[in-house]
């Protein structure tokens, strides 16, 4: 038995269940309440009191509870989720369980939308299956919600929960049953069934599932009332299924209201036929009166008596009744001593008359010897004198009469007053008797006894005894015995508590000698004693962490604030001070900075940060904040172990670096004013690098490669291309040959350059053979590109033959492979670069630009020399793979050829390009697209040096204009180095300084 | 995205009653991604606000502006002490500009142009819906990738009330319900032992219910 309720125990006895419903009112009326339950008593072996259902606002379904228990009806009490939170629904669930209440109905409960506040904010702090299992742990595991123990009282509940057969999914309303018997459940009401056919199915699957033996399954029913509430609940109840044959039996009846009975009669018949179904749930809403009717034609009445429904709290009418029981027969008692004292006050005045009589005979009888004397007197006047006497004599007996009558009152008085003290103990021990019962404390009885003495004064007239009486009486009180170890045990407690909390609030020395002084009083108390215990280690604990602590102190950590630990405090507080001093070196402040990480090591000698500064301020460096794309940036020490990047490094250096890395014959000049920045190496080994981050997760292997090509012949030829992985991604793949660059240089004199380009090579404009092997020489070239500008039909218009002769000048003259790039003209270009081939014999360059206009001419003349290529498009993916094909069609091999997409400078539609670039890089990777996988060219320093920015003169707002060109140049081809191109041809010395310095920090 | 929507214009009028110079400042940042409140609906409202005034015989002077943000100091940096030379800023942020304004501009009276609303997606053009409740505590991994916090009308975590009929919420046709969806899309991917599994009661601290939430980074801290 988990509470004992009559519904659990009509259950567990296999019987035919039956639980009704009563919504309470939406006001404080008492009588509605006690009233339905008069109508459903006795017909159902529970009643579910609902929590404000459809979310309007009613009488709380716990008081409706109690008057309904009150009245003898054990109650389901409803309780949702909608309207309390978690502290709200625990406190409500210990008072019911104290007042009584042994059945709860966990439910979500309808959105507040529904209701008749929709503005409210819905609660729903948990849902119907966890207030399900917070209510089990409560029962069961004696816990909170929260995991504090219940220490006595837990809550006992028959728990309950709702389910909707005709809810969607379908299929899962079973498996949402086996989670709520999980969580706790123990019965089931369902929704209103109507559709009987699809509940069989239901209960089908519940049964596939053994749910019928883990938990009561009581099937929900209504008797429609009418053909318009048939219609609205098919039409508005959200997973109410009223089916058709219910609305055409209603619409066809001469009474729908009986037609409602029998419908619902009829169903309750049909579920009862389904095995798993334990009882029934009738819900007649606002029809309370039709429950008997259909529990009897159902053939379930009658019901078994209901046991154990006791209420803890009477309601104030059976209190009322108590009362009035006891004073009747108060009332009763006192009458009967009234009559009594009345019998005898009457007997008294019996007394008095005959004693009357007597006198009045006795005076009639002097009266007769008076009127005898008279007539003897007549004559003689001497005896009037003893008449006279005779007649005193008669008025002294009148007294003796008052006196008589005066003791015999006062005893009927007495009598009265002892019979009526007599009725009032009995009465004072009913009433204590039923305070007991009623837990009815002193206040209250104080005032009950008050009212029966207005009773008792009002019907007779002894109130000053029956005050007198009530007040002598003892009323005993149990604990009078033990104030003394009251207050001992009340000590121990306050000192054990204080204890605790100076404890908790570190002050351990205060704990301790709290909790002797309480096992001073009581040597006994285990937790004085635990306490103890306790307290003497923390104490231990800070003064060891005094001791540790004491020489930071004095150096100003501030004191900690509120709400953090001091050795948190301490840990932010070092954290604080590593930052202070980063800031400072960087600023140059080393001696502060000093300052800073001492004080830091000072609170945490193994802080590595902080070590690390330190060392950094000692040796008088910067600390290693990266200032990138700064030319001119201050020239910085640099730190050789420091895993923090590398700064700025002066041109020598890089001259020097590239001397021992590549084999290079001539020596490049110093370039005047470079400052170019070196990128640092990646030192660490990939496992290093990627920490905890599983390898499998990033790591995106390429299945597709680029083609190799070369470019120029013997020592200084370059190869391009290779690469099986998108660029630099050195942890997924292979990258055999970096990216190059080419100076790119013209056949004439530029017109348009400006002075900080033009001020490099203006001493060989006229000369390109010289300014070839200025690129060479000075600046390191290991490419040239030459742009054959003066042969466009649109500017100068040189004949094709003289820049040709031109050309092969500089082909011959330099040993670095050459790349001829025409002048745009597809007619010209064919022309011009034909006839150079023409000249060069074996020599091996690359010509380009082929278009889809000259690239049959300039093919065939490419596939007769196995010449390298430039296939140049319009930039798009498609245009770009088009041509690779027409020219692989035409019988020259992918080998041959490097593909221009055709690039924009930053600024000028870098975006287009690079996503045009990464989109082919893609494809032909991952795609194995291979008419892509080919490598890049980069055209970009004609269209870094043509744009605007490039063009205006040094101002405050735009800045160095020299500097500014550069590294839009260098930046540029950085962005395009990512997209994935091979070579860049470029012009200014100091951009591609620049971009070989990242190329090389790069790989 | 954070998504807000532009108050009622008479609600805006009642705010600046009383102010003759104005600023309507937008953001370029969530409120013009769901056209709430960047550099056109800027223009769109002080026109708006102009004639409004014009009409009643109020005319006012306003100036218009849009910042990239209004929920990072730096471009707040400005407003300083260019706010001071209105009678009030009209933020057309969401709720954090209107905040951080006052928190970082002293002396700056910012009033509110939106109505901050919900986090969610742009269904279709003109159409967005709430995804996410900010909750603090994400279980899309056990929901299919769809949150119950935020789309379920009572949040619920064990899956779909009875009030679920057809894929739809009770309490409205045009709200699907989610839980149908979770159910749906577990089963497909056979993980619907997801579903029989009770998800115990939530901790409702990480989502405000524990106080105004703050991130550190500490690695980030200056």
């Amino acid at each position: 038995m988990i509470s004992g309720s009559n519904l659990e125990q009509v259950l567990i006895s296999g019987r035919f269940a039956v639980t009704g419903e009563l919504g309470p009112p939406q006001n404080g009326n008492f009588d509605v309440v006690r009233d339905k339950a008069r109508i459903l008593k006795g017909h159902v072996d529970a009643v579910n009191i609902t929590d404000c259902q459809t979310a309007i606002v009613r009488m709380s379904s716990l008081t409706a509870g109690l008057i309904a228990l009150a009245e003898g009806v054990e109650p389901v009490m409803q309780m949702t989720c909608r309207d309390r939170n978690r502290i709200g629904i625990q406190s409500d669930i210990l008072g019911a369980s104290a007042l009584g209440i042994k059945n709860l109905l966990c439910l979500t409960g309808d959105h507040q939308k529904f209701g008749n506040h929709p503005q409210s904010k819905g609660v729903f702090d948990m849902d119907s299956i966890q207030l399900l299992d917070m209510v089990k742990t409560m029962r069961d595991g004696k816990k909170f919600q929260c995991g504090d123990e219940i220490k006595s009282h837990e809550p006992r509940f028959f728990l309950g929960a709702a389910a909707n057969p005709f809810a969607d999914p379908f299929e899962y309303r079973p498996l949402r049953v086996a989670k709520k018997v999980k969580a706790g459940a123990s019965f089931i009401q369902t929704q209103i069934i109507y559709n009987v056919e699809k509940f069989a199915r239901f209960m089908d699957i519940v049964r596939d599932l053994g749910l019928h033996e883990k938990v009561y399954i009581l099937a929900g029913v209504t008797p429609p009332k009418s053909v318009g509430m048939a219609r609205y609940m098919k039409k508005f109840v959200p997973g109410l299924d009223v089916t058709d044959e219910v609305i055409d039996r209603l619409k066809g009846a001469k009474d729908p209201k009986e037609e409602g009975i029998n419908i619902c009669v009829d169903i309750i018949k049909q579920v009862r036929e389904i095995a798993g179904v334990a009882g029934v749930h009738i819900m007649a809403i606002e029809w309370e009166q039709a429950v008997p009717e259909i529990v009897s034609l159902a053939g379930l009445s009658p019901r078994p008596a209901p046991r154990r429904v006791d209420p803890r709290l009477r309601s104030s009418e059976a209190i009322d009744l108590i009362v009035s029981k006891a004073k009747e027969e108060a009332k009763a008692e006192i009458e009967k001593t009234l009559e009594q004292a009345k019998a005898e006050a009457q007997a008294s005045r019996d007394l008095v008359l005959k004693e009357k009589g007597k006198i009045t005979s006795e005076v009639s009888n002097l009266k007769r010897q008076l009127e005898e004397a008279n007539a003897i007197a007549d004559r003689k006047e001497a005896e009037i004198g003893r008449l006279m006497k005779e007649l005193k004599e008669t008025r002294d007996g009148r007294v003796h009469v008052r006196s008589v009558r005066r003791s015999v009152s006062d005893d009927a008085d007495s009598a009265l007053s002892s019979c009526s003290s007599r009725a009032l103990t009995s009465l004072r021990s009913g009433l204590e008797a039923l305070r007991k019962g009623l837990g009815i404390n002193e206040d209250q009885l104080e005032a009950l006894k008050r009212l029966f003495e207005v009773e008792l004064l009002l019907s007779s007239d002894t109130a000053e005894q029956v005050t007198a009486t009530f007040d002598e009486a003892p009323v005993p009180v149990e604990r009078r015995e033990k104030p003394e170890a009251d207050s001992r045990h009340k000590e121990v407690v306050n000192l054990v508590a204080k204890g605790n909390v100076l404890l908790h609030k570190n002050d351990a020395a205060g704990a301790v000698d709290a909790f002797e002084r309480a096992l001073a009083i009581e040597p006994e108390d285990q937790k004085a004693g635990e306490g103890l215990k306790k307290a003497k280690e923390a104490l231990e604990y800070t003064v060891s962490l005094e001791e540790a602590e004491a020489p930071a102190v004095p150096e100003g950590i501030p004191p900690c604030p509120e709400g953090m630990s001091p050795e948190e405090w301490q840990r932010k507080w070092v954290i604080r001070l590593v930052a202070i001093g980063n800031v400072q070196l960087y600023k140059g402040d080393v001696d502060k900075a000093l300052k800073s990480f001492k004080l830091a090591l000072e609170l945490k000698p193994d802080d590595e940060k902080a070590k690390a500064g330190l060392l950094k301020a000692e040796s008088g460096e910067a600390a290693g904040v990266p200032v990138p794309a700064e030319p001119d940036a201050p020239q910085k020490a640099e730190v050789p172990s420091s895993p923090v990047p590398k700064i700025a490094k002066v041109p020598e250096e890089v001259k020097t670096e590239a001397k021992r890395e590549v084999p290079v014959t001539t020596v490049p000049t110093v370039i005047e004013g470079l400052t170019v920045f070196e990128l640092p190496k990646e030192t660490g080994t990939l496992s290093e690098r990627e920490g905890s981050i599983q390898e499998n997760l990033f790591k995106e292997s390429c299945t597709g490669a680029i083609r190799e090509i070369s470019l120029g012949e013997g020592e200084r030829a370059i190869r391009l291309g290779g690469a099986s992985t998108l660029p630099f991604h050195l942890f997924e793949g292979d990258m055999p040959h970096v990216p190059q660059i080419a100076f790119g240089i013209l056949d004439s004199e530029p017109e348009d350059w400006p002075d900080v380009l033009s001020k490099y090579y203006s001493d060989v404009f006229s000369d390109p053979v010289a300014w070839a092997k200025k690129c060479i020489d000075h600046y390191g070239a290991k490419a040239i590109c030459l742009s054959l500008v003066s042969t466009d039909p649109n500017g100068m218009n040189r004949p094709s033959s003289e820049a040709a002769k031109k050309a092969q000048a500089v082909i011959e003259g330099i040993d670095v492979p050459v790349v001829l790039w025409g002048c745009g003209n597809a007619e010209k270009d064919t022309e011009t670069l034909r006839e150079v081939t023409g000249l060069i014999g074996n020599r091996k360059v690359c010509i380009g630009p082929l278009s889809d206009a000259n690239y049959r001419s300039l093919g065939a003349t490419a596939m007769a020399f196995h010449l390298p290529v430039v296939a140049s498009s319009p930039i798009d993916v498609n245009l770009a793979k088009q041509l690779n094909i027409l020219l692989e069609n035409l019988g020259l091999s992918l080998d041959q050829i490097l593909m221009d997409p055709s690039i924009g400078a930053i600024g000028y539609g870098i975006e287009y390009s690079y996503s045009v670039m990464e989109r082919i890089r893609l494809a032909a990777l991952t795609q194995q697209d291979e008419k892509l996988q080919v490598p890049f060219i980069c055209n970009l320093g004609r269209e870094v040096w043509k744009t605007k920015e490039c063009r205006l003169p040094s101002d405050a707002h735009m800045g160095d204009q020299e500097h500014r060109g550069v590294l839009m140049e260098a930046i540029t081809a950085s962005t395009l180095l990512l997209a994935g191109g091979e070579l860049m041809v470029m012009m200014h010395p100091k951009a591609v300084a620049l971009t070989e310095a990242l190329i090389k920090g790069m790989v | 995205m954070i998504i807000a929507e532009q108050k009622p214009l008479d609600e805006i009028m009642e705010m600046i009653s009383g102010v003759e110079k104005l600023l309507v400042l937008g953001c370029r940042g969530c409120v013009a991604v769901c056209s709430a409140g960047g550099d056109k609906e800027v223009g769109v409202l002080a026109s708006a606000l102009r004639l409004g005034r014009k009409k009643a015989g109020k005319p006012i002077e306003i100036d218009e502006e849009t910042y990239v943000r209004q929920c990072d100091p730096e471009y707040l940096e400005p407003l300083k002490e260019d706010g001071k030379k209105y009678d009030a800023v009209l933020s057309m942020a969401c709720g954090v500009g209107v905040n951080f304004i006052a928190d970082r501009c002293p002396g700056v009276n910012v009033l509110p142009a939106l109505n901050t609303t919900f986090y969610g997606a742009n269904l279709s053009s003109g159409e967005w819906a709430e995804m996410c409740a900010g909750c603090g505590a994400c279980i899309l991994h056990l929901t299919g990738g769809l949150c119950p916090v935020a789309r379920c009308a009572k949040s619920l975590s064990n899956g779909p009330c009875g009030g679920s009929v057809g894929g739809r919420c009770e309490i409205n046709k045009d709200v699907p319900c989610i839980w149908h969806q979770i159910c749906d899309k577990l089963t497909s991917r056979k993980q619907d032992q997801l579903l029989r599994e009770i998800v115990p009661i939530r901790d409702w601290r990480p989502s405000g219910h524990g106080g105004p939430r703050r991130r550190i980074r500490e690695d980030l801290l200056p």
